[in-house]
Order: C-alpha cells, then sequence, then structure tokens
C-alpha cells in the first residue's frame, strides 16, 4: 500500500486527501480543507498535508517529503485570465473561447476582425493572463491577424501572447511582436470546420504553470514534491476526459459545478451525429468540452445571477408564490457576505432557486440547439453547437452540489430548457443525475494523469445517486 | 495546374445557399475543382450567405461558387455581393449556378438578374464544368495577378502599408 495526497488550492479553501494505493485500487483514507490564506498559499497546503500525515499544525514542509507522493491544483483565482482574439465570431473566435476554458482558463474578454484602439485600450486595463490570438486558415487570411499584430506590438500589454492562427504568418506576427513574449502553436482551425485546440490549450497549461510556480510562491513546493500544479479546472477536465476510456458504461457523461463565483459545465460526448435530416452549422465541437460561467455563481456572482436569471427566477417565485423583493434582500445578504449559508427553510429555498438558475443559464450556453428548417426535400433540423442527447449520467459537483441530495435543482431547469425560443435545446434526454458528495472530483483530477484507471474507479464509486424527492 | 504546392493553390468556397438539401452535385463540384487545382472549400448543403462569407474572410478566398437546385436562389442570393463588401470582400469573385428559378424563365433573364445582383458569372445546370473552371482561372488572373503567391505578397506588403 502506497500513501498518495492530493491538495487543491481553492481561492477560499485549501481541501486535501489521503488515498491509499494498492495494486489496483485506490481508497480514500482522510479528507480535510482549511482556509486559504491568499497572500501565502503554502500555508494551507503546508497545514492540509501535516493534518493527512498526522503531523504537527506548523511541521516545516521539508520534514514531510518522501512521505507520500504528492498532486496539487491550484484556481489562481478562479483560473487563468484569457483574452481571445480571432477572426470570425462564428469560426476561429469560438475555437479560440473554447481552447481558452478548456485549458482551465476564464475568457475576461473576446475580440473579432481588427482590433479598434478602444478594444486596444479595454486589453490595456484589464491586463489578462494571457492574450491567445487566432484568425485565419493557414494559408489563409493574413490582413487581419498582421493588423492585429502591429496593435498589440504598440500596446503596453505585458502578459504572454499565445499565437494559434494562421500558420503562414506565425513567424512575420513574433517579428512584428518583438517586444512582447509570443508563443507560436498550431492553428486553432487550420482548414474551415477543423478544429485543432489540443496544441494552443497545451500552451495556455505550460504558461498557468509558470505564472502560478513563480508568481505565487509555489516553487518550494515543486522543488520539494516534484510535483507540477495543475489549474483546478483542468484537472477535472481530465478526470471527465478519463471516465468514458475506463469506464465504457459511462461513455457519455456531463458534470456540473457550481462555486461561488463560477459555474463550470464539462460535458464528453460526440457532438454531432451524422444523419441526413440533421445539418451541422458552424464548428464540429470537440467530444470533451468545458465552459464556464463567470457571471453564474452562488455568492460572489449572485449580483450578476440575479440580472442574467431575471427570467428564470422570477418566473420560478412567481410558481412558488416568494415575492421577488424576498430574493432581492437575500441576495444583497449573500453578495455582502459571501461565506453566508442559508439559515431557515426560506433561505434554503432561494438558495436551490440560485443554483437552478446556474444550471439553467451553464446548460442554455453549453449545449447546442435545433432548429426545424422546412425545405422541398422535407423537414430538416439545423443543428448549432454540442448536442447532449446521449448524455446518460450528469454530476453535480462543487460546493453546492455537492451538498445537495435532490436531484431536482438540475432536472428541473433542464426540463424547462428542453425548447428555448424556436430552437429544441439538445440537453441530455433522460439522465441519472449523481452528486459528489464527497467533492473528490477536482482532487482525484490531479491523479488522473497518473493512475488514470484508480482514480476514474473511486471517482465513479464515490458518486451518490441524487434522490428524487421534490423540493 | 497540378504542379501548384498546397500553398500556392487559389481557394475557392463552395457550397449549396438556402434550405436547399441537394448534395450530390455539390460533392461532384468538389472533386472537380480540387482535381482542377483549386483548394476547395465546401461548406456542404444549406449554407447561408453569412457562412459563406465567414469562410472566405478566414481562407482568404478569391472566389465563391453558389449553386441552388430547387428554384428559391433568387430570393437566397439576394444581397450577397453587399454582404461581400459590407465584410470588407470586395473584389472577390462571386458565381452561381443550378437551377437558379422555378419555372420555364430563359436563362438570359436569370442570368441577368443575377448578374445584376452581382454575380460576375451564372450558369445553367447543363454547363460544361470545364469551361467554367477556365472562366474561373481566367478571372482569378484578371482580379488577383496571374502568379497567386506574387498576388499574396503584394496584398501582405500593402496590409503593412495601410497600417
Amino acid at each position: 500500500m502506497k500513501p498518495v495526497i492530493s491538495i487543491d488550492i481553492g481561492s477560499t479553501w485549501t481541501k486535501g486527501a489521503l488515498f491509499a494505493l494498492t495494486d489496483s485500487s485506490l481508497q480514500l483514507s482522510k479528507k480535510i480543507a482549511v482556509p486559504t490564506t491568499q497572500t501565502n498559499l503554502v500555508q494551507g497546503f503546508t497545514e492540509v498535508l501535516a493534518s493527512l500525515l498526522n503531523r504537527e499544525k506548523l511541521t516545516p514542509l521539508k520534514q514531510m517529503v518522501g512521505k507520500a507522493e504528492i498532486y496539487f491544483s491550484s484556481s489562481a483565482k478562479g483560473g487563468l485570465r484569457i483574452a481571445a482574439i480571432g477572426l470570425v465570431p462564428d469560426l476561429t473566435l469560438q475555437l479560440a473561447k473554447l481552447a481558452a476554458m478548456s485549458a482551465g482558463g476564464k475568457v475576461i474578454r473576446s475580440f473579432s476582425f481588427s482590433l479598434t484602439k478602444s478594444d486596444v485600450a479595454e486589453l490595456e486595463k484589464l491586463q489578462p493572463d494571457i492574450v491567445l490570438f487566432s484568425g485565419g486558415t493557414d494559408g489563409g487570411n493574413t490582413k487581419y491577424i498582421l493588423e492585429n499584430a502591429h496593435k498589440l506590438e504598440d500596446s503596453r500589454l505585458t502578459c504572454p501572447v499565445v499565437y494559434a492562427g494562421n500558420r503562414g504568418v506565425a513567424e512575420e506576427v513574433v517579428e512584428i511582436m518583438k517586444s512582447k513574449e509570443v508563443i507560436v502553436t498550431e492553428n486553432l482551425m487550420p482548414e474551415v470546420g477543423q478544429v485543432n485546440i489540443e496544441p494552443a490549450r497545451e500552451k495556455i497549461r505550460e504558461i498557468f504553470l509558470k505564472r502560478i510556480v513563480n508568481g505565487r510562491g509555489l516553487s518550494e513546493i515543486v522543488e520539494l514534491f516534484g510535483s507540477q500544479p495543475k489549474p483546478t479546472p483542468l484537472a477535472v477536465f481530465e478526470l471527465v476526459s478519463a471516465i468514458p476510456q475506463f469506464h465504457p458504461d459511462w461513455s457519455d457523461l456531463a458534470a456540473i459545478d457550481i462555486g461561488g463565483a463560477t459555474t463550470d459545465f464539462y460535458s464528453n460526448t460526440e457532438s454531432y451525429l451524422e444523419t441526413d435530416t440533421v445539418i451541422l452549422k458552424g464548428i464540429r465541437e470537440p467530444r470533451v468540452k468545458r465552459t464556464v460561467e463567470g457571471d453564474l455563481g452562488m455568492r460572489v456572482s449572485a449580483r450578476s445571477l440575479l440580472d442574467t436569471g431575471r427570467v428564470y427566477i422570477e418566473d420560478r417565485l412567481r410558481n412558488l408564490g416568494i415575492e421577488p423583493e424576498v430574493m432581492e434582500k437575500f441576495v444583497e445578504k449573500i453578495s455582502g457576505n459571501t461565506e453566508y449559508l442559508p439559515e431557515t427553510e426560506a433561505e434554503i429555498q432561494l438558495d436551490r432557486i440560485l443554483a437552478e438558475t446556474c444550471v439553467y443559464y451553464a446548460a442554455l450556453r453549453h449545449a447546442g440547439g435545433w432548429k426545424e428548417t422546412y425545405t422541398p426535400q422535407g423537414k430538416v433540423y439545423v443543428q448549432t453547437g454540442k448536442d447532449l442527447r446521449r448524455v446518460k449520467a450528469i454530476v453535480g459537483s462543487g460546493g453546492f452540489l455537492a451538498a445537495e441530495g435532490s436531484a431536482e435543482v438540475m432536472r428541473l431547469p433542464l426540463e424547462k430548457l428542453r425548447s428555448f425560443g424556436d430552437e429544441k435545446k439538445l440537453l441530455p434526454e433522460n439522465p441519472a443525475f449523481y452528486r459528489d458528495r464527497d467533492y473528490l472530483f477536482p482532487l482525484l483530477g490531479n491523479l488522473v494523469e497518473k493512475y488514470p484507471k484508480e482514480a476514474t474507479t473511486l471517482a465513479l464509486a464515490s458518486l451518490e445517486i441524487a434522490s428524487d424527492e421534490g423540493m | 495546374m497540378e504542379d501548384k504546392t498546397e500553398r500556392e493553390k487559389d481557394t475557392i468556397i463552395l457550397g449549396v445557399i438556402g434550405s436547399d438539401c441537394h448534395s450530390v452535385g455539390n460533392k461532384i463540384l468538389e472533386l472537380f475543382f480540387t482535381a482542377e487545382g483549386f483548394k476547395v472549400v465546401n461548406l456542404g448543403v444549406m449554407v447561408s450567405q453569412q457562412e459563406f462569407v465567414d469562410a472566405a474572410i478566414e481562407t482568404n478566398a478569391k472566389a465563391i461558387l453558389v449553386s441552388s437546385l430547387y428554384g428559391h436562389g433568387e430570393i437566397d442570393c439576394q444581397g450577397f455581393r453587399d454582404l461581400c463588401i459590407e465584410k470588407g470582400l470586395d473584389p472577390i469573385i462571386l458565381y452561381a449556378g443550378g437551377n437558379l428559378v422555378v419555372g420555364k424563365t430563359p436563362f438570359s433573364v436569370v442570368e441577368a438578374k443575377f448578374k445584376k445582383m452581382g454575380f460576375d458569372r451564372v450558369f445553367p445546370p447543363d454547363v460544361d464544368l470545364k469551361k467554367v473552371a477556365e472562366l474561373l482561372r481566367q478571372d482569378i488572373q484578371e482580379k488577383f495577378g496571374s502568379d497567386s503567391r506574387e498576388a499574396k505578397l503584394d496584398k501582405s506588403i500593402q496590409a503593412k502599408e495601410s497600417l
């Protein structure tokens, strides 16, 4: 038996677990969470590690070297802030956003066609961690790319720029942007409709490592324990990617993680089933996809959730006979006190409505849709985005959904979303709902690279079927 | 034409416009123009004007070849040239072909209509494709210069100068 430890440094909590690894399986032995000290990420890490190893709280890291294999992740305040630049909104820009999110980043702003002066000013003000710069197929457009390269060069941006556009001008782009750190990788869209986001994802991950390790004082951990941190969402992404490879019964799944600031939606299923009557428009999205919504969250983003989700929230309040002001007041209260946990039945209900709203809008943006069109050859469906109909299992993870025992909080908003405007949303048709009760997904995600079979097996074993009782 | 490398080939966009699902002819066109030495981006069936234009921008295409076989081509193609101009694709070559309108309208009338809409050339369903390819090469040469690689270089210099 070998002890394996996984630690996730979140923005509010540093969580850790000790696992026992035998020949073929992984068992959870112990779990703990301590508050994160933002000014010193190593402090929470040390505390968690000491506790998992049954040491004194203030044991120096050095003395714990070699006691267990250690893997860790860090959310870096909600992930890397990425600005995405593409050419056409539905093509390269769409892929740039997908690549950024699938790498565990947050898209803080996106730009298409030529950058304007005010776009550049905004970029300078936002100071993203990374600019993902794409546009043009290989051998395709060069005009916009070279133009934007000059504008970026003349800007006061200091962050690294990942260039994933037309290969034909990659060298020229590097030459133009000589005062910036430009990392060239393969084109996100070498041909129209051809999706190639992996290389860009990999570069973003490398930059994350450099930034978080050097910038946030984690180099000590890396040196002592010889393991590199992952962005937390990437750890979950890798787990969701690996599950079907080792567990064919789970070939099609999705996971939703509602946090205080963001809602993440992961899916692993074929995005388009080609038939004579369904025609795909736009890009064919990748099998594994993550989207993250910065305006949907239970606490830090409760205000923006109320704005985004007004239609859904008002409808639910009306059905339940709750006055809108009650919700307004509650949101005001929790926005001011983001650690707040609901105390009364009424507050629990309000919190649930907020969680449902996160599910509704995160699913709306993640899932594709069909529009019915009549042609002289008969009725056909025009599909845009990703088809989630074959998803058989949806896992609720993250603070709220891990604690919530009822499936209703996910089922109800998804039912309400089946049709949206004149579109039929391509949502899971008859999914089973699970909850990641011990919130192990990020922690097991850290182990996937080394122990894919064991980590995915334990991840599935630790799931609990969400009950069907109504709220 | 076969001696051109992938990068030197002229890119053209193909697709069947509107709510038209006729896919067989579209596949034949793709095979034919590929064999003729073009780099073909085939958008398939039920393609909107916006999709044609988006693909042309990303690929720096020289021509868009619009097919329509179900008789509603006239409505579907209205404003196509205007959209190209709006999107900065002014010099792009636009061809239309197929059963462009319903009924027995003489082809000369159809041709006049589509030319008025800004299409450079219009073809009836029974056109000899060899002839179309020949015309297409001529038109590309006329608008973009004889050697496509030269033309590309010229353009990138222009782009630099315009900054």
